[in-house]
């Protein structure tokens, strides 16, 4: 988000406390969501349930077109609109609810370092197994995208997407890489959180901060998620700690609140398997 | 190692042994890392093989990008890196990754997409680093593709106000810049007192961001505020590559008239072309209007009777 937003958070969110109707938005589950836009989704929901914040889930057709950002999840709390998780952070810790203010200077920098490896690294691997392999994309990812629309508009769409993923994919270098050299990526990425983690139960010791829902996002998903095939999720499972990560939070974090929130539909898609 | 390798960068300028990111990042690595490598500091990228800066050229092909380079030395032995433990080499990917996803785009917006800095300083250098026909295409090009590879970056958001977005990105820069200097703290370098691929990348990023002349400067004033980081870059400076170091002076003082001796052969080919390229607007204009006219003369028609100055421009052709 902006500046603008920003100074507008810090001087008017403030004084608000956190409403009762605040609301998610994020595609549909079942049919249309992809595995990168889960991973987003998800760690913003873990964050939000880390911090204790209540929100309610709605699944939107056109969830990409309604965020300011054209990425999915946004939040809609009171006048606000924010989307993404690093605006979403600043706007909670405008209200209040912070995760990382126990840090330190470093830990600080390296808790941000780490959040950028993950975006920087994992969501550009699943957005290229998405979108640029063309067994993936031609099986789910594309039948996926177009599946709210109808006939013409939702090839149209798909297509227009991936184009605009491959130019970016271009762009930033990725486009020479093979497959293999993007699981490599991955195993690399998860051997670096995997040693960051060690034996502690979260990255920064005994508290959740917001780089635990970002990790737990992603890997949650891409442990859970069938693609066409397992290559992308065995590499996470050889991280034992890593799993274990994800089981923790899941725990801790989303089953409890379970029986609170049965009406919640995001409890039900983490029991399940989220297809695709 | 029959062979030695060959780096293939962009020449430098403002006191740097290379102006571009990239291309330094590579050099420092190998300069950290002792690798012998034989070093084509180009101002025309077509020299390069594979029309791009950098390229380091190997036994088994071409490496484009500069973390596939830093990998490739390693294989070969040369790895400034060996020291680390298993968290700092996390640490290392972490932060690689914090540059490139905050620091990058704004070093793009300060050179390319910034129009003071554009116009006054990045356009005049590479139009005057590039020889002539290609300095009238190639500026534009590197324009469109940093654009382009900026707007890819942000996604949508680039279709929100300029204002907000600039803001938005350097402030990203300069939060990014800041973490930087708490990593780094008192320490000579990012993992004790031996440089490592970090260092290398940082260096990469923030040394033409300090050395450049920029007009238009925010984030540049952010950079020297943060001593320990505007050290580090003239550490690097210093023990890394002190000839450069030392042009410095030298060649802020000539800098009125610059580099005679490299451009050389450009200029003289240069002037050659130029003064051609005269003569044929000239003659093509005296043909057009007739002043001057070519007329066949068969040997039996050769009259003295014949203009005078079309004797004269048959001679001359």
């Amino acid at each position: 988000m902006s500046i603008a937003h920003d100074v507008l958070f810090s001087q008017m969110a403030a004084a608000e406390p956190w409403p009762e109707n605040a609301m998610l938005y994020q595609p549909l589950k079942g049919e249309q969501i992809l595995l990168s836009d889960n991973a987003s989704c998800l760690a913003v929901q873990a964050f939000l349930r880390i911090c204790n914040l209540s929100v309610q889930v709605v699944h939107r057709a056109n969830a990409e077109y309604m965020s300011p950002s054209g990425k999915p999840p946004f939040i809609h709390v009171g006048n606000h609109v924010v989307s993404e998780l690093g605006p979403i952070v600043q706007f909670a810790k405008a209200k209040g609810h912070s995760l990382s203010e126990g840090l330190d200077e470093v830990q600080k920098a390296e808790m941000k370092a780490y959040m950028e490896l993950v975006n920087n690294m994992l969501l550009t691997a699943e957005l290229y197994i998405q979108w640029c392999d063309d067994s993936t994309s031609s099986k789910i990812t594309r039948s996926r995208y177009g599946s709210p629309y109808p006939w013409p508009l939702n090839h149209i769409l798909a297509y227009q997407k991936q184009w605009e993923i491959r130019r970016k994919m271009k762009a930033i270098g990725w486009a020479g890489k093979n497959l293999e050299q993007v699981y490599e990526d991955v195993d690399q990425c998860c051997q670096a959180l995997s040693q960051r983690l060690g034996n502690q139960s979260y990255f920064f010791n005994r508290q959740p901060t917001e780089l635990d829902a970002l990790v737990f996002g992603h890997l949650f998903t891409i442990l859970t998620t069938q693609l066409t095939n397992d290559a992308l999720s065995e590499k996470v499972k050889n991280y034992e700690n890593l799993v274990k990560f994800c089981r923790r939070v899941e725990q801790n974090y989303f089953e409890e609140l379970d029986h609170e929130s049965r009406l919640s539909p995001t409890s039900r898609s983490l029991r399940d398997t989220p297809p695709k | 190692m029959a062979s030695p390798m060959e780096l293939f960068i962009w020449r430098g300028d403002w006191g740097l042994p290379s102006v571009h990111t990239d291309s330094l990042t590579a050099l420092a690595y190998a300069r950290f890392a002792g690798a012998p490598l034989k070093v084509h500091k180009l101002s025309n990228p077509w020299r390069s093989p594979s029309g791009t800066l950098p390229a380091l050229k190997t036994e088994q092909g071409l490496c484009l990008q500069p973390l596939q380079m830093l990998e490739y030395f390693k294989k070969q032995g040369y790895n400034a890196d060996y020291r680390l433990s298993v968290k700092e080499s996390a640490d290392t990917l972490a932060f690689i990754s914090l540059i490139n996803e905050k620091l990058l785009p704004a070093l793009i917006y300060t050179f390319w997409v910034d129009a003071k800095n554009y116009v006054s300083l990045t356009r005049p250098w590479f139009a005057n680093t590039i020889p002539f026909p290609l300095s009238l295409y190639l500026p534009n090009r590197l324009h469109e593709r940093h654009l382009e590879q900026l707007q890819l970056r942000l996604g949508s958001q680039a279709l929100n106000s300029e204002e907000e977005t600039e803001a938005q990105i350097l402030d990203e820069a300069s939060e990014c810049l800041t973490l930087l200097s708490q990593r780094l703290a008192s320490q000579s370098f990012f993992f004790g007192d031996s440089p490592s691929s970090l260092d290398a990348v940082v260096f990469g990023h923030l040394a033409p961001l300090l050395k450049a002349k920029l007009p238009n400067s925010k984030l540049q004033q952010h950079l020297q505020l943060l001593d320990n980081l505007c050290g580090f870059c003239n550490t690097v400076l210093s023990l890394y590559f002190p000839t450069e170091h030392t042009d410095t002076v030298s060649d802020t003082r000539r800098s009125a008239a610059p580099c005679e001796t490299d451009e050389d052969p450009h200029k003289r080919r240069n002037q050659v072309l130029s003064v051609l390229v005269g003569l044929v607007a000239m003659l093509g204009y005296a043909f057009l209007s007739g002043i001057l006219s070519i007329k066949r003369v068969s040997a039996r028609g050769a009259l003295p009777a014949a203009n005078r100055l079309t004797e004269e421009g048959d001679e001359e052709e």
